[in-house]
């Protein structure tokens, strides 16, 4: 995506349609208030099968703070303060009002792209997008 | 020589009798019509009700909530919101 730089900006909505996802996306709030959201981010989809079955990922979620640094207390009491809960519920109302039913779902300014889609057909979209906003007269 | 007059034979009438046969297909038939214009109507709306939603949002639209983090250059040109579940 680095061809598209100063064209493109991403906007991240981490949702939570299960209750052992908002445990997850608070946790990545958390390390955001610590300055690291986008490595924690990258960091569960990169290790998403070490975390993803377990009923309780919250201390193997910890254990791969420490790999990034993390403070890891600062980042259990946040969790479990539930504090990051109220933007938990703020993403996810977000996405019902714009009917978002699952994920991934991304909007390219007004265009909605439902599921997976390879980096090949997304460069695609882009690039429709970009020619279509930087056409003259438009 | 006077014709004796032909003597009328009383006949069994067909047509009413042939229409009468051939209603009850033609009923069947506009039942069936109405029944699959309902039919196209209630799967059409249906169609409707569930696709709707699902069309394309102008930004203008689509509204926003605070403070999110992002990647990329503000006031870009596209802007792409992901909505993921790590879960």
């Amino acid at each position: 995506m680095q061809q598209f730089e100063g064209k493109v900006q991403l906007v991240l909505y981490p949702i939570a349609f299960r209750p052992k996802g908002e445990e997850v996306a608070q946790a990545a709030w958390c390390a955001g208030e610590q300055g690291k959201f986008w490595e924690f981010h990258d960091m569960l989809f990169r290790r998403w099968g070490l975390w993803n079955n377990l009923d309780a990922p919250l201390q193997r979620l910890l254990d791969f703070a420490r790999d990034l640094n993390l403070d890891v207390t600062a980042l259990k009491s946040c969790v479990e303060s539930e504090r990051m809960q109220s933007r938990v519920e703020a993403d996810r109302a977000y996405a019902q009002q714009l009917q978002v039913n699952s994920t991934p779902t991304l909007f390219i300014n007004a265009n909605r792209v439902v599921g997976v889609q390879g980096e090949g057909d997304l460069v695609r979209l882009i690039r429709q997008e970009l020619d279509r906003v930087q056409r003259p007269g438009q | 020589m006077a014709r004796k007059p032909k003597a009328r034979v009383p006949t069994l009438s067909r047509r009413p009798q042939g229409s009468q046969q051939s209603l009850t297909p033609r009923r069947w038939r506009l039942k069936l019509v109405i029944g699959g214009a309902v039919l196209a109507i209630a799967l059409g709306v249906g169609g409707l009700v569930r696709w709707l939603p699902q069309r394309d949002v102008s930004p203008s639209r689509q509204g926003t909530v605070e403070k999110h983090y992002t990647r990329g250059t503000a006031g870009a040109a596209v802007v792409i919101k992901e909505f993921s579940d790590y879960t």
